[in-house]
């Protein structure tokens, strides 16, 4: 593979971007747009993340599915509890059943992930922060992002170019470009 | 006193350099919490009896109002009112069993305090870590009012008040007010206030968390003040009884004490108290109008007020029994608090459990079945039940079990057995089963102990701070 990363990457414009300040509900109907958009090239792989940006238009956040499904889920005292001795020694059995039952006893249960007061929540509050191990230079081989891929153990990376993070680099679209060297190989 | 500032400020940072990672800073708990002035103005004291070692090194430290026995190294470090206990230290040649090890102990094990900050804290028991047999060490640590270290050796940790480490060793931890740990081994963990958290990884593993809007009505340290809440205002309403015992030199017994018991001469004893064969009363314990049968013990810190131990019970330190009638081989854990009221008593039937840190404070009478383990916040009917469960059904879980904020995973029938073989060994330490020639404990041999005085530089630079003392046989 002796491409490098820029050319694999999305570009920031065709992904799905929401506001610092925006609602859970907004974020989700800017997924469900990015996918509706004729622009955007979804042949290959959709989009499942929605990024979030500050008022200088920089990737401070993402957002994806999971965050969204995560946030929508009631949070009790009881819950809180569970989250908390997940850190006390009990096998990962005993949490995952303590919580199944705590989330069918929540009196909570016709809301649950329909909650008009959870859709209303901030990104900012429910989205993954940005760490240091995320970040890619456009100018990398594919090769080395693959195996950064791997050691960080990451399905995405975000593409930099002087500090400005300008695309995305998705392990999907790095699989597809193995596979093609691989039959070439072949 | 410039130099006993330095050394608080040293502490401090060290304490705080170490709970880094959990960005947890003491500084607002223990800032101008004590007074410099009133640590100038305590004697530190340590006993002498011929069936203890006696090994102390002092060096570079404040001792105001602390108690020590055994054996024990302290430098750098400020200890206010505290106990070191060094009478269950290992002892060279003896066998520590750790899992299927049998390891030498290979010299006298010590308690070395370096480096820390202990404010009416107890320690007391042995290091249970087989990595450091022979030394107990608490490094780099802060604990506050009324904390218990139990055989728990510790660097770099801050413990709340009323908190309890027993048999565990902790490194980089916070202990939140009123906590009970006794997990083996805790690393950088920030534990809450309120949880009381027993483990013996792959055995059982029990849990418990204070609902902390009521837990604030009991204990509560906010930043900047004071530790505030019912349990500071119980034992500071008694404080005064106790400037007397450590004002006078030669104190006489107010009460008949059998020549197999022993009541500590910094014990306070009031009304019609009664104290039975094989007692032990240990120093900064608190008797008004107590019947204690043959065996019971009353640790440091335990107030017995207008109560009957019928025998054979355990009061483990810092543990409260007021209005309440207690049954044979009862176990009153750590720092538990039983309040009832003169027309409101508690009642424990024999063979109960107590878990260390249960408040049971009541305005209706209330009683526990024999044989029931009790945790938590009880104030009625209706917490004990969500808050107990006989013995002998606990002996049949055999996965997991919840109750309101308890949760249990693993084999109940050796959670009970854990228990049931400590409590034995307390009593059997204790001496509670002294049949006049044979299984002497505490309560034998603490009878002839003699305390010496060790006092401050009274002015200077070094003001507060002692000199260094080496007191060997």
């Amino acid at each position: 593979m002796n491409s490098i990363v820029k050319d694999f990457m999305v570009p920031l414009s065709d992904y799905a971007t929401i506001s610092k300040g925006s609602t859970l509900y907004e974020a989700v109907l800017a997924l469900e747009n990015i996918k509706k958009d004729k622009n955007v090239d979804q042949s290959v792989h959709p989009h499942w993340i929605v990024l979030v940006l500050d008022k200088n238009q920089e990737v401070i956040g993402k957002m994806s599915q999971l965050n969204v499904v995560r946030a929508l889920e009631p949070i009790t005292e009881q819950t809180e509890i569970v989250d908390r001795i997940s850190n006390f020694g009990f096998s990962a059995n005993f949490i995952g059943a303590i919580r199944e039952e705590s989330f069918q006893n929540g009196n909570a249960r016709d809301y649950v992930y329909t909650d008009p007061t959870k859709m209303e929540m901030k990104v900012e509050d429910f989205m993954e922060t940005l760490v240091e191990n995320e970040f890619i230079d456009e100018n990398t081989s594919l090769n080395s992002a693959a195996h950064q891929l791997t050691v960080r153990n990451r399905l995405s990376l975000l593409v930099t170019r002087e500090d400005k993070v300008v695309g995305v680099l998705r392990l999907s679209d790095v699989f597809t470009a193995l596979i093609t060297a691989m039959k070439k190989a072949h | 006193m410039k130099e006993i500032e330095k050394l608080f400020d040293r502490i401090v940072q060290r304490v705080n350099i170490n709970l880094r990672e959990l960005e947890y800073d003491v500084n607002p708990y223990v800032n101008k919490l004590i007074p410099f002035n009133q640590m100038v103005k305590f004697y530190g004291f340590y006993g002498v009896s011929p069936h203890h070692p006696l090994s102390f090194e002092f060096k570079n430290s404040n001792l105001a109002g602390s108690y020590f026995l055994g054996r024990c190294r302290v430098s750098n470090s400020l200890l206010y009112k505290s106990d070191i206990r060094g009478d269950e230290l290992k002892k060279e040649k003896d066998l520590f069993q750790y899992q299927d090890f049998e390891i030498p102990v290979v010299d006298d094990e010590e308690i070395h305090i370096e480096d820390s900050f202990l404010i009416k804290t107890l320690v007391h028991n042995f290091s249970h870590d087989p990595e450091t047999l022979e030394r107990f060490f608490i490094k780099d640590t802060i604990s506050m009012n009324y904390a218990n270290i139990h055989g728990a050796p510790s660097d770099g940790c801050f413990l709340g008040v009323f908190s309890t480490v027993d048999l565990t060793t902790m490194r980089d931890c916070v202990i939140g007010n009123f906590s009970y740990v006794q997990a083996g081994e805790i690393n950088h963990l920030h534990i809450p206030p309120g949880t009381v958290w027993v483990r013996n990884p792959g055995e059982f593993n029990f849990y418990y968390q204070y609902p902390e809007n009521m837990l604030n009505d009991y204990v509560f340290l906010p930043a900047g003040s004071p530790p505030q809440g019912m349990l500071i205002d119980f034992v500071e309403d008694r404080k005064e009884a106790f400037q007397r015992i450590f004002d006078v030199v030669n104190i006489e017994q107010s009460v008949d004490v059998p020549s197999s018991a022993s009541l500590d001469r910094y014990s306070v004893t009031k009304g019609h108290t009664t104290i039975g064969e094989n007692v032990l009363v240990a120093q900064r314990a608190y008797l008004q109008n107590a019947w204690l049968g043959k065996g019971a013990n009353v640790q440091e810190n335990c107030f017995i007020i207008n109560s009957r131990l019928e025998g054979n019970d355990v009061t483990a330190h810092g543990a409260k029994i007021i209005e309440a009638d207690v049954g044979t081989m009862v176990f009153v854990g750590f720092n538990s608090f039983l309040r009832g009221r003169p027309d409101s008593r508690i009642v424990i039937g024999e063979d109960s459990i107590v878990m260390p840190h249960t408040i049971i404070d009541v305005k209706e009478p209330l009683t526990i079945p024999p044989g029931h383990l009790v945790w938590g916040l009880i104030q009625d009917e209706t917490d004990l039940a969500t808050n107990s469960i006989s013995i002998e059904r606990l002996k049949t879980i055999d996965s997991k079990l919840t109750v309101g904020n308890m949760f249990f995973e693993g084999n109940g029938a050796g959670f009970v057995a854990a228990f049931q073989e400590r409590i034995h060994h307390i009593l059997d330490a204790n001496g509670a089963f002294f049949n006049g020639a044979e299984h002497k404990g505490h309560a034998q041999k603490n009878q002839f102990i003699s305390f010496n005085t060790i006092q401050p530089y009274p002015e200077g630079n070094k003001k507060g701070m002692f000199p260094t003392i080496v007191i060997q046989p």
